[in-house]
This record gives C-alpha cells, sequence and structure tokens, in this order.
C-alpha cells in the first residue's frame, strides 16, 4: 500500500509536469483527485487497512494529494502564463460588422451645437410661421413700404387669391428677424431669445445663394445693452462653433432695424482664407450680420427704448454648416445622396 | 458702384496699400472686396448700402477715403453761373409732392462734338459708351457729383411751358434709345403740350433728345420723390443709374451746385452762353439739420468712454461741426448726409470711425428672464426623435419646403390644399409641401444603386388656404429593403419609447393618395391623429420610376409630444417569470394585434406577450406568466392558459397548435 501511494504520487507528478496545456491538466485532475480519481479511490480504500496502518497511511495519502494539488496549481500558473504569452489566433485588426446606426444631417449637428452655446448665455428658443404677414417680415423692422431696403431681400408673395389678403401681404418669410415683433410685441423685457428657421429669398439658385436656406437670429432686450455685448457676443459664439485661433473681423453695414450695423466675419475655413471661389476671392466670409435694434422696432412692440435696448444679429445656418465642413456648395446640404449623408 | 482710383485721386491722395485700403472702406461700410483693371486703371467694385445715396458719386466715396487717409477732401472748382446773355425763355410747372426740388437753365449756340478724351476714358472706367459731350458731361457730372441730370434739345420743345405731372396712363413714350413704352397710371412724366418728353428719374425721351445738330439746350437737375420714381421704375419694370440713385434719395441741398459744374463743363467744352435765369423751385428751405447727442448715449451705446478729442475729431473729420452743448454735442448735419436723423445714427458715426476692431468685448450683465418668451420651443423633443430614428439606422435628410406641381402630381396629392407662390423663381419651387414623404421617394431613387436605404426627415409641412394657414412638424421615414414587420417594428419601437400605448390603427379611407389603398393604415390616439404607415401606392412608385415596393411612415410631432410622457418607474419583479411558448392556429383576417392584446388583458398574471415566430397559419407567442409576490407553479399557470385558450376560442375562433 504505501508503494502504491508513492507509485500514484510519482506517476501523477510526471504526468503534471509533462502536461502541454490547462485542458489536459484538467483531465489529470480528475483522474487523480476526482470523484473517482486515484487519489480519491484511496482515501475510499482506507477502510480497508489495518487500524494500526491506517493513520500512517492516511497521512501518507494526504500529503501525496497536497503535493499533487500544489503541483498542479504550479503547473497550471505556468501553463496560462504561457498560453497568455502565446500569439492570439485573433487578428485582431480585421474589420468589425458595425451595428446598424444611421447619421444626423450636419445642420442637425451644428443647430443642436449652436442652440447649446446660446442655452448656456440664457437664450431661449422661439419658433414661429414661415409663411409670414409683410408686417412682422418688413414694416415693423423699419423697412419703409417702397424703400430699396426691400431689394437686399428678393421677395416671393403667396398667391392670396379668394382670401382677404392683398398680393404681398403675404410672404414666405425672407429673414428669422420676422420674429423680432412677434416675440417683442407679447414679451416683457428682459429677454434673450434665439430663432432657428427656414428663410425663402428670390433668388436664382446656384453655389452660394438658394430659395430657401436657414437663419438662426438672436436677439437681446434689457437695460444695459452696449455695441460691446454685441461684439463679446459674437465673438464668443463664433469662437465656440469655429475653434478659439478663430479669425474674426467686424465692418459697418446696414440695416433698417439696426443702428449702428455691424457685419461679423470669420476667415475662410475652406481655404484658410488664402481666397477661394466660396469667399469670393477675399479670405473672409460674411456670416453674422448685427447690430443695436434700432429704436423704431422698439417703439413699434411697444417697449419703451428710453429705458430698455437691445442688440440683434443672424447667422445663415446653412453657410455655418457649410463653412464647418468645408462645404463649398450650399446645394450639396439639401441633396439627399447617401455618400453625403453617411459622412456625418 | 464703381470708383476708379485715378478719378478718386483727383480729390484725395490715396497713401494706403489698394488692399489695405479696401478693408478700411469695409470696416466703415463701403464694402470693397473686388476691384477690375480697366484699360490698365484700378477700378474699385464699391457695394453701396440703401442709406447712403451720397456713396453714389466718386465725391462722396473720396469724402469717405479722406477719413481714413486723415486728409482733407479737395472739392472741384465751382464757379458762379454768368448772367445770361441770350434769351431762351423756359418755364415749368411741377407739383411740390412730386419733386422737392427742381432747378434748370437754358443755354444757346452749343456746338454738339465730342467729349475731352479724359472724361470719355473716365465714362468708360465707368463702364458707359461715351456720346457726344453734352449727354457724356451729364453722365460726368451725376457720377461726381451723385445727382441725376438731364439735357434737352430746347429747339425740339413744342413749348416753352413744360408740365412735370404723373401720366394718366395710356400714353405713349419713346425714349432716347428708340423704345416705346405704353405708359401705366402714375408715372412721373414731362409733357411739352401733349407730348411725353421725358420719363422723370429714368429716361429722357427721343422727340427732345440731343443730336449732331442740337444748337440750344435745356439742362435740368430735378430732385424728385423717391417713392414716385421707385413706383414708376417698378411699374414698367425699368432701372437705370438715375432711378437708382432717385429712390435712394440724393442730396436736397446739392442741385444748384450740380448746375454750376454741370454749366461751367458744357460752356467750357461745348461753348454757348448761358440763356436763361436760373430756375430753382423748392418746397422749403434744403438747409443743414441740427441733431444733438449726449455723451451719456455716446457712452451708454458704445459701451465704453472714448476720448474727447478723440469724438471730436472724427465728428469734424465727418463734417458734422461739432459744437460743445451741455453734457453733449450740438451737430450740424450737411444735407448730403440725409440718412443722420436721430442720435443712434450718430453713434454708429462715432463708433465706425473709431474702427469696430478696436472695440473692447464684453458680455451683457444683464437678466435672464424667469418667464417663458412668446414663441417659446423646446426643440428636445425632435431632437429625441432624431436619435431614435438614427440610432435605428435611419439617415436624415433634410430637403426644400417649396416644390414643383409636377411632383405633387406624382405624388398623388391634392393640389388645391397646397399654398402657391404667385411668383416663383422656377416652377421647381411653386408650392409649399404638405408631406414630406415625395422627396423621401425622390431621395430613394436617386440612392436607387443602393439596396437598403433607410432614410426620414423632420421638418414642416404646410396646408392651406394662405389666410387660415397651418405649419406642422412631421416626421417621416422610408425603408426600401426588409420585410414589413421590420419596418413596422420601428414604429413600435419609437411609440413604446415615447410610452405612447393607448391608439387605434385603422384603415386608411382615402381613395388616391400616396399611400397603397390596401396595404396602409392611419394610426388614432383618441381624437388625435398620429400618423400614417404602409406601403406606398404602386401608380406612385412607377411615377417616380421605383422598382421595388416600399415602407413608409409619416407622423405628426406636435401628436407625439402631447401623447408621449415620461417612463413611470415600476420595482423589478424578484420572482422570475414561468416562461412558456403556445402556438396557435389563426385565421386570416383576425388582426394579431388583438390577440395579443386579448392575452395580455386575460389575466393580470400575463406580464408580456411576445409574437416569436410564424408558420403558415401557425403564430408562436411566447407568454410571460409572472406574480408580484412568488413564482407561479405549473398549476397556476395551466389554469391561466386554459383560460387564455378559451378566450380566444371565444373571441376569434383560435384553436391551439396540436
Amino acid at each position: 500500500m504505501h508503494d502504491e501511494v508513492l507509485n500514484i504520487k510519482n506517476e501523477a507528478i510526471a504526468r503534471i509536469m509533462e502536461a502541454r496545456d490547462l485542458d489536459e491538466l484538467a483531465e489529470i485532475k480528475i483522474g487523480y483527485l476526482g470523484r473517482k480519481g486515484k487519489i480519491t479511490l484511496l482515501f475510499r480504500d482506507l477502510k480497508n487497512i489495518p487500524n494500526e496502518k491506517r493513520r500512517e497511511i492516511g497521512n501518507k495519502i494526504n500529503d501525496s494529494k497536497k503535493a499533487i494539488e500544489l503541483t498542479l496549481s504550479k503547473k497550471g500558473e505556468e501553463l496560462t502564463n504561457t498560453s497568455l504569452k502565446n500569439k492570439s489566433d485573433i487578428d485582431l485588426t480585421i474589420p468589425g460588422i458595425i451595428p446598424n446606426i444611421g447619421h444626423l444631417h450636419p445642420q442637425t449637428i451644428v443647430l443642436n451645437e449652436i442652440l447649446e452655446i446660446f442655452n448656456h448665455l440664457g437664450y431661449q428658443v422661439a419658433d414661429g410661421p414661415e409663411i409670414e404677414k409683410d408686417y412682422y417680415n418688413f414694416e415693423v423692422l423699419n423697412f419703409p413700404d417702397d424703400h430699396p431696403a426691400r431689394d437686399a431681400q428678393q421677395t416671393m408673395f403667396i398667391d392670396v387669391a379668394n382670401t382677404k389678403y392683398k398680393l404681398g401681404e403675404l410672404i414666405p418669410r425672407t429673414h428669422t428677424s420676422a420674429m423680432q415683433g412677434r416675440v417683442m410685441e407679447k414679451t416683457t423685457p428682459p429677454f434673450r431669445v434665439i430663432v432657428p428657421g427656414r428663410c425663402f429669398r428670390y433668388e436664382q439658385v446656384d453655389a452660394s445663394h438658394g430659395v430657401e436656406f436657414w437663419q438662426v437670429e438672436g436677439f437681446v432686450v434689457d437695460k444695459q445693452i452696449h455695441l460691446t455685448d454685441l461684439f463679446g457676443t459674437i465673438e464668443f459664439v463664433l469662437k465656440s462653433l469655429f475653434g478659439q485661433s478663430t479669425k474674426i473681423k467686424f465692418a459697418t453695414t446696414f440695416f433698417p432695424f439696426v443702428e449702428p450695423g455691424v457685419d461679423a466675419y470669420i476667415e475662410c475655413t475652406v481655404c484658410n482664407g488664402r481666397g477661394c471661389s466660396f469667399c469670393k476671392k477675399s479670405g473672409w466670409s460674411e456670416i453674422m450680420p448685427a447690430g443695436m435694434i434700432h429704436p423704431n422696432v422698439l417703439k413699434h412692440s411697444k417697449i419703451d427704448s428710453s429705458k430698455w435696448s437691445g442688440f440683434a444679429f443672424a447667422m445663415g445656418l446653412s453657410r455655418v454648416v457649410t463653412l464647418k465642413y468645408k462645404i463649398e456648395d450650399l446645394r450639396v446640404l439639401h441633396t439627399p445622396d447617401y455618400q453625403i449623408l453617411k459622412q456625418f | 458702384m464703381k470708383a476708379p482710383i485715378p478719378w478718386l485721386k483727383e480729390y484725395v491722395e490715396i497713401k494706403l496699400p489698394l488692399n489695405d485700403l479696401m478693408w478700411k472702406m469695409t470696416e466703415i461700410g463701403l464694402t470693397t472686396e473686388s476691384y477690375q483693371t480697366i484699360e490698365g486703371e484700378k477700378v474699385l467694385e464699391v457695394e453701396v448700402t440703401p442709406n447712403r445715396p451720397d456713396w453714389l458719386s466718386i465725391l462722396g466715396i473720396a469724402r469717405e477715403i479722406a477719413i481714413i487717409e486723415k486728409l482733407k477732401v479737395k472739392l472741384p472748382k465751382l464757379s458762379d453761373i454768368p448772367e445770361p446773355s441770350s434769351k431762351l425763355p423756359l418755364k415749368i410747372n411741377i407739383n411740390s409732392k412730386l419733386v422737392g426740388r427742381y432747378t434748370g437753365i437754358t443755354i444757346a449756340n452749343v456746338k454738339v462734338k465730342a467729349a475731352p478724351l479724359w472724361m470719355q476714358k473716365r465714362l468708360i472706367l465707368m463702364g458707359l459708351r461715351p456720346i457726344n459731350n453734352l449727354v457724356d458731361i451729364t453722365n460726368y457730372c451725376m457720377y461726381e457729383l451723385g445727382i441725376p441730370i438731364h439735357v434737352f434739345d430746347y429747339d425740339k420743345f413744342k413749348s416753352s411751358n413744360l408740365k412735370l405731372e404723373l401720366s394718366k396712363g395710356g400714353e405713349k413714350f419713346i425714349s432716347v434709345d428708340e423704345i416705346s413704352y405704353p405708359l401705366p397710371p402714375d408715372t412721373l412724366i414731362i409733357k411739352d403740350g401733349d407730348r411725353v418728353i421725358d420719363l422723370c428719374g429714368i429716361k429722357g425721351g427721343l422727340n427732345t433728345g440731343i443730336s449732331n445738330s442740337t444748337k440750344n439746350i435745356y439742362i435740368h437737375v430735378p430732385i424728385y420723390s423717391p417713392t414716385v420714381i421707385r413706383k414708376t421704375s417698378l411699374a414698367l419694370k425699368l432701372a437705370s443709374d438715375a432711378s437708382y440713385i432717385y429712390e435712394r434719395g440724393p442730396d436736397r441741398g446739392g442741385n444748384l451746385n450740380t448746375l454750376k459744374r454741370v454749366v461751367a463743363l458744357v460752356l467750357e467744352f461745348a461753348g454757348g452762353k448761358v440763356a436763361s435765369e436760373i430756375i430753382d423751385l423748392k418746397d422749403k428751405e434744403y438747409s443743414p439739420a441740427k441733431i444733438s447727442v449726449s455723451l451719456n448715449k455716446l457712452e451708454s451705446v458704445l459701451g465704453f468712454k472714448l476720448e474727447w478729442d478723440e469724438i471730436i475729431d472724427i465728428l469734424s473729420d465727418l463734417n458734422l461741426s461739432p459744437q460743445k452743448m451741455g453734457e453733449g454735442l450740438s451737430l450740424t448735419i450737411p444735407t448730403y448726409r440725409g440718412d443722420l436723423k436721430i442720435e443712434e445714427d450718430i453713434v454708429e458715426e462715432v463708433a465706425r470711425i473709431h474702427g469696430y476692431n478696436n472695440f473692447p468685448k464684453t458680455l451683457p450683465t444683464g437678466t435672464i428672464a424667469k418667464e417663458k418668451i412668446a414663441y417659446y420651443f423646446n426643440p428636445k423633443f425632435q431632437n429625441h426623435l432624431k436619435t431614435l430614428m438614427y440610432g435605428v439606422g435611419f439617415s436624415e435628410i433634410q430637403t426644400l419646403s417649396l416644390t414643383s406641381r409636377e411632383q405633387l402630381i406624382k405624388s398623388q396629392l391634392n393640389l388645391e390644399n397646397h399654398i402657391k407662390i404667385a411668383n416663383p423663381v422656377s416652377l421647381e419651387y411653386e408650392y409649399f409641401r404638405s408631406s414630406l414623404v415625395p422627396n423621401l421617394l425622390d431621395s430613394i431613387k436617386l440612392n436607387s444603386l443602393l439596396k437598403k436605404l433607410k432614410l426620414f426627415e423632420l421638418n414642416k409641412v404646410y396646408f392651406g388656404p394662405p389666410d387660415k394657414h397651418r405649419e406642422l412638424y412631421k416626421l417621416a421615414a422610408i425603408q426600401s429593403a426588409g420585410s414589413f414587420r421590420e419596418f413596422k417594428g420601428v414604429i413600435d419601437l419609437i411609440l413604446e419609447k415615447l410610452n405612447i400605448d393607448n391608439f387605434d390603427i385603422k384603415d386608411s379611407l382615402v381613395e388616391k393618395s400616396i399611400w397603397h389603398p390596401t396595404k396602409s393604415a392611419v394610426i388614432e390616439a383618441g381624437d388625435t391623429p398620429i400618423g400614417t404607415f404602409g406601403e406606398i401606392h404602386p401608380k406612385v412608385l412607377q411615377n417616380f420610376q421605383i422598382k421595388n415596393r416600399l415602407w413608409a411612415f409619416e407622423a405628426e410631432v406636435l401628436s407625439l409630444e402631447y401623447l408621449s410622457y415620461d417612463p413611470i418607474f415600476e420595482q423589478p419583479n424578484k420572482y422570475p417569470p414561468q416562461i412558456e411558448d403556445v402556438t396557435l392556429e389563426i385565421k386570416k383576417g383576425i388582426k394579431i394585434r388583438d390577440v395579443i392584446s386579448s392575452i395580455k388583458i386575460s389575466s393580470k398574471l400575463v406580464s408580456s406577450v411576445e409574437l416569436v415566430d410564424i408558420y403558415n397559419e401557425n403564430y408562436t407567442f411566447r407568454i410571460y406568466y409572472q406574480a408580484p409576490e412568488k413564482t407561479l407553479d405549473n398549476v397556476e399557470v395551466e389554469k391561466i392558459r386554459t383560460n387564455i385558450l378559451k378566450i380566444l376560442m371565444k373571441k376569434f375562433g383560435i384553436t391551439i397548435h396540436q
């Protein structure tokens, strides 16, 4: 019996030492220590051993078991280490199977970014009609009837046959500024408003003009609003959108509903300022016409211009998108070609 | 407005390099992005804003350049008009509502020939073809000083009593370039008796035009009412350099000087003698206006304090003659600056000359409103929908709201409900769309090489009539491959994610539509329509030249928002459900949705039912039996199942598959 225990132990250890992998090791473990393993059976046979020898043999078997367990665990560790070091048979560079996900339109992506920036500055979003009264589109905004200032916004007219309207009284809005009067006449200052939306112009369609385009109008009315606040806001917004190193410059311009009038340019992102067809070779792109709200606009909306003042600006959303992604043709934005869509 | 550099240099020295000058001009409001080189000379292209008619002249632009260069502008030499030494009488009747100021003079014995070469060259730089000395002088002076001038052949007048009036309509007018215009009512004209000899502010008449044999002339410098000229120009769809200036309201204080300049040039280059007193008719004295501006106002609009000396320098450079008055300044506004009316206008003058790019930058320090503004809109819900759509594999398109009649007809949409543009740019953009589906079909067609396309759009659609029109946000999606159940799963998922469960699916009743007559349905919740889904009408597909069948849906975003609510948290059940699959034989025509809901409501212990397999008329449902307080045993489950089968048998005649 004594020798048998020793033999089993030695045989086991020898087999363990020669095991090639963890599977074989597991097999060996079962063969000796499992329910019907050789060592387990030895324990079972102990009852047949005479009393005086039982303790000694029992100890021997126990020692063997411990030795086998120790060897198993050492060999196991060794084999695990080796197997981890072995070259994996998985090619980790193989392309994955892409889960099915769609694409958001670049305009949605950029608009969300813009709204987030203005949300941070305390602006609320307003949404209003695209088919608009001449009154809100022009009159409230200090565009006199029959004034050439209207020529800058070539206008389409809604066919109003069989309605109470005269031709020209109802138009597809030419700018989101049309929401200024609507919000102002029904809201008590102070307020900060942002209006994203579709606008329409009577324009021949080409790479930089469209019958439809999107604007984001913004306006603020409060007690102490300065031109410096307007410059600061424009700079904050454009740098948030295009990066802190973006070059911005301001120029004087005229819109009947602001005074002073401001135009903001950013260095053309398509050509990095070198001059291209997109920026008409100037290296700069006009992006954010703005100004201090004209006192007449406040007056039309029954806001006391001696107490309140404000600024307003408009951003060509379509243009921001094209500048952000260096798209040279505005028409790309509303062409539903998957080859375009899938890039975003 | 073209501005040739050599001509500008006659009035102001230009020291800045051209590109710097162009940017400085742009910065102060004279947007100059490009120049041309004509006959070796540089000609600036200046965009003049409608508030600055004074910039529609070389002198006006030179005045601004002088401010940039910190120099004084050299005005053209003006000499007084000599006393008449000959006699060509002329009278004109004007209405001061139509013409604010009117000056004129006759000159006898001029000689028509070519204008001096330097003058011809300048007109060529302005893009004009030289004609003869008299016509060229009037054009030259208009470009130089910004007020249009017209010269008539005095001998061709039928009468020396002229009359300026509005046309009655139906009069015939032939312009100097020999084009005949039947006149609508209310255009501004001059008559010499019965004949129309001038279409004021737009074109002169052929009947009194200058010819090679012209000897005696009448020159006039009128300043017409801007709106009358604009209406005339719009009514006739006819514009000229002169009408462009008149619409913007030129300097009413400037006609006399313009007349002096023209007469001096005529006497110098065409000879002749002044033959009448100066006619100078005006409704009032056009003398410089006064505006006062408070330093307080200036500072509060600008947002920072400018040095007193700089303010004075800027206003003096602008020729506004600042005088200290109390806490502010009194300014004298030259007549050519009719755009300066209120304090804010003066603030802009100071700001732009100081230079917008030299301003400090701040953010508003005021209050954030606590209340919601009028027209408040929360974009969160629409973004949620877009995120869901792209999360399940649909790509967003953004297309135009304006569409063509052809597109509507192809889509079998009723033209009548559509809002129409009266003056469309092209027939492609004539109607406001009432559905997002047609452009999705276009997109499928455009991408027809791709077999598995899933697209969506969320945008407005529009419904007439125009005076009671509605604009609604819709969400539409289309799928070009996959089974109906795969597409229906998208709708189910969206409704589930929005927690909309209480809705009906009804047969769509519209006969002619973009939807398949029997393979489409309407979803409603009570009286609230949610949307339509199903297959696109085969005829519509044919119209769009699409070969494979397509599934689509279009839903009302506002209804979805109104019906949706945030999930209500439930404590997860600790006791695992008993799950079993039951295969039922279901005859055609029985709605599976009704079967599932019958199973669901049969017992509170049925926590969920799924359709897992369909084979012929055999439908396998996976039923989850679950109680909140314990795990159900087989006996309990059997009881529920027996009840379910009893209900299904009774309601639908459905039996279990053996």
